[in-house]
């Protein structure tokens, strides 16, 4: 398909937000404009998108060699690795990314030619889309689809899942330290917690912008996680203000090894990190007293694998992928990645059975009903995103 | 220019134009960024190359945002945070140096090497290091817990991130401290004693004076890496209490889809390093008039 065809393709698509070179043009110079649009799936407007390319064809037999990877660092287990490799008489090589954006600017210059990306989010695949970045996928290298949650068989942002096969799940909550904080002590403060001075100098908030502005927002019954309103804004960022005298804040992404380690009491995190907390604990100290609250208004969100257009490998690409979807697979790399896969059958009960979890952790696990009734967080626009950074700055400030 | 001159012109040619064009080369980088534009889609960075067509709006943001939003608060935080930490490293560095120079005799090599030897290891693994150490349950922590002292000292504190930089810095002020102390010349401080003046004076009038290039040179390199620093504060701290400047241009650059922001901070950080540059580079050539008459 040519860049134009595509274009067209792109505003006739179904439902989505599509933020057209128009409206971009108004917003990014005389010389910022991209020459594409991007797709932005919401939970109310989900989206088709279109297919660039076409599927590989069935019953292809795998490249063999070399498979490269892109993955965060330790999301997947080296023994789930090393079983993959051998049942399927190939090599794993993995390069690793912290950053959507620059792992895509790679992939856009030609820096990395990976065969299959892990971990990225529906944010980056409007952008993974733009670029014509990756591969519509072949549906029947992939039976195990079928394991995966409802909701996510068949995702808002790429409905039929044509091009992402979704990964691990996890919502945002409270994880705090039950030898510390009373349970129903924290339950009815419920989001207050966060701004109460008595945990002043205990207390975490995770680094990312768009989770805590969030917080703000939910903590003022705000439930519009992609607002653009400036006053609401506005108002967001007075509120985190707040949150920062009162509690003195750390910012960062390490409650998992922190709370554990007993060096704060609170932290407002994602359940993922909660779930692998029990790992860090001291020797001898009871995985009980790790606790979650789950809000009733919170965002949830996935991850997803996907594999991108110039793959060499897309068999064994489907295969990985169709290989950490299978349920016991998928436990083994929970067991090392903490994460929870988002699996029907790798719910609360299995993980606790398997003593994965301890039973204080039992609302972090994210089910079908939570994540569907949880908010995403999806790409905004420059404009509205350049308010929430402002929101974000003025907090990290101090 | 005669010819020794002229030949030892052309040998350091190919180098100074080597250092100019890189830095020349991606100072202009970082200002055509800073004056460019985003691309919305793919959130990159435009680089604008023709300074005819810079945009000015993301400089006169940040530097509203400097003068009187929340990035005063930033600026001023930094600047008061690296200059008590060269004064802490001059308090601490200075007597280390004199010693090394005066006194240390057959041992000054030995010293020396005792000094850098710690530094050898990475800076990540020290600062990692001393997370160990003063976690609440640290050694260190218990340690002065048995003379009583209470604190949380990765609570976000400033006193905390300040002796990082300390730690971190200081064998870069030491070892050109020792080296000016090293070459002066001695007879005149004894000339100055014999002259009637205490050593106090002696120090002040003669040692001081003569130790000022070595002085500047030693601040310098310790305060440009200093205001630069994000990791010191995201290792012992990570509090926005102790928010520095480098910690928002790492921000902008890799976290945020305003990367022409982190640039406009680099542009208003190197101006500021340059102010202190040039007085360096005047002080030390008014040594050198001075020396020579």
């Amino acid at each position: 398909m040519e860049r134009r065809d595509f274009l067209k393709t792109l505003f006739a698509t179904t439902g989505g937000i599509i933020i057209g070179p128009s409206i971009l043009a108004a917003c990014g110079g005389t010389t910022a404009t991209s020459s594409t649009g991007l797709i932005i799936g919401t939970p109310d407007l989900p989206v088709t998108l279109p297919l660039v390319g076409e599927p590989i064809a069935d019953g292809l037999a795998n490249e063999g060699g070399t498979i490269e990877i892109l993955n965060w660092a330790d999301y997947t287990n080296p023994e789930v690795i090393a079983d993959f490799e051998k049942a399927f008489g190939v090599t794993v090589k993995q390069s690793i990314y912290d950053n959507e954006d620059a792992a895509i600017a790679k992939l856009r210059n030609g820096t990395l030619k990976p065969d299959l990306i892990i971990g990225m989010t529906d944010t980056a695949l409007a952008r993974l889309m733009a670029g014509e970045l990756i591969q519509p996928l072949n549906h029947s290298y992939i039976p195990n689809k079928t394991n995966l949650i409802t909701g996510l068989q068949n995702p808002y942002y790429d409905q039929g899942a044509q091009y992402t096969m979704a990964q691990f799940i996890y919502g945002n909550g409270i994880g705090y330290r039950r030898d510390r904080i009373d349970p129903s002590e924290l339950a009815s403060q419920g989001y207050d917690a966060m701004w109460n001075s008595a945990y002043s100098g205990k207390l975490a908030v995770t680094d990312s912008y768009r989770d805590i502005v969030s917080l703000a927002l939910f903590q003022a019954g705000v439930t519009d996680v992609n607002t653009g309103d400036a006053d609401i804004l506005a108002a967001a960022k007075e509120n985190l203000i707040r949150l920062r005298s009162a509690t003195n804040p750390k910012v960062d992404v390490l409650s998992y090894q922190e709370l554990p380690a007993g060096n704060r009491d609170i932290a407002y995190t994602w359940s993922g990190d909660i779930l692998l907390a029990p790992f860090y604990l001291p020797e001898g100290t009871s995985a009980d007293v790790l606790g979650f609250w789950y809000p009733e208004e919170t965002i949830t969100a996935n991850d997803f694998l996907c594999i991108p257009k110039a793959s060499s490998k897309p068999v064994a690409a489907h295969q990985f992928i169709n290989y950490l979807l299978d349920n016991d697979v998928a436990a083994k790399n929970q067991s090392y990645v903490g994460y929870q896969p988002a699996l029907t059958n790798v719910n609360a009960e299995a993980l606790i059975n398997a003593g994965a979890i301890p039973e204080t952790l039992v609302d972090a696990v994210i089910d079908d009903a939570k994540y569907q009734a949880g908010k995403r967080l999806v790409s905004l626009t420059p404009e509205t995103d350049a308010l929430w950074s402002d929101v974000w700055t003025t907090f990290t400030a101090g | 220019m005669n010819k020794a001159a002229r030949l030892w012109a052309a040998l350091a040619a190919p180098g100074a134009f080597w250092l100019l064009f890189f830095f020349a080369v991606p100072f202009y980088a970082v200002a055509c960024v800073a004056f460019g534009s985003i691309d919305p889609v793919f959130r990159d960075a435009i680089p604008q190359w023709n300074p005819l067509n810079w945009s000015f709006s993301e400089f006169n943001a940040v530097f509203s945002s400097v003068t009187s939003g929340p990035l005063r608060g930033v600026f001023i935080r930094t600047i008061v945070y690296v200059l008590t930490a060269m004064i802490i490293s001059f308090a601490i560095g200075f007597p280390v140096a004199y010693y090394l120079a005066r006194h240390a005799g057959k041992r000054r090599m030995l010293l020396l090497l005792l000094i850098i030897a710690p530094f050898w290891v990475n800076y990540l693994m020290r600062m990692l290091a001393w997370v160990n150490l003063l976690s609440p349950s640290g050694l260190f922590s218990r340690f002065v817990g048995i003379f009583g002292v209470q604190y949380n000292w990765l609570d976000g504190s400033p006193i905390t991130v300040i002796l990082g930089l300390v730690y971190g810095y200081i064998p870069f002020l030491i070892l050109p401290l020792y080296a000016t102390l090293e070459r002066l010349d001695w007879r005149l401080v004894e000339a100055a004693r014999d002259l009637g003046a205490t050593s106090r004076q002696a120090f002040r009038v003669v040692t001081v004076p003569m130790a000022k290039a070595g002085v500047a040179a030693a601040a310098i390199l310790i305060a440009l890496p200093m205001f630069g620093d994000y990791y010191t504060n995201d290792l012992l701290s990570r509090s926005p209490k102790t928010e520095m400047l480098g910690n928002q241009i790492d921000y902008y650059i890799n976290n945020s889809s305003q990367p022409q922001r982190g640039a406009v901070l680099v542009i208003m950080l190197s101006t500021l390093l340059l102010v202190a540059l040039s007085w360096y580079l005047r002080s030390t050539s008014r040594v050198g008039k001075e020396r020579v008459r």
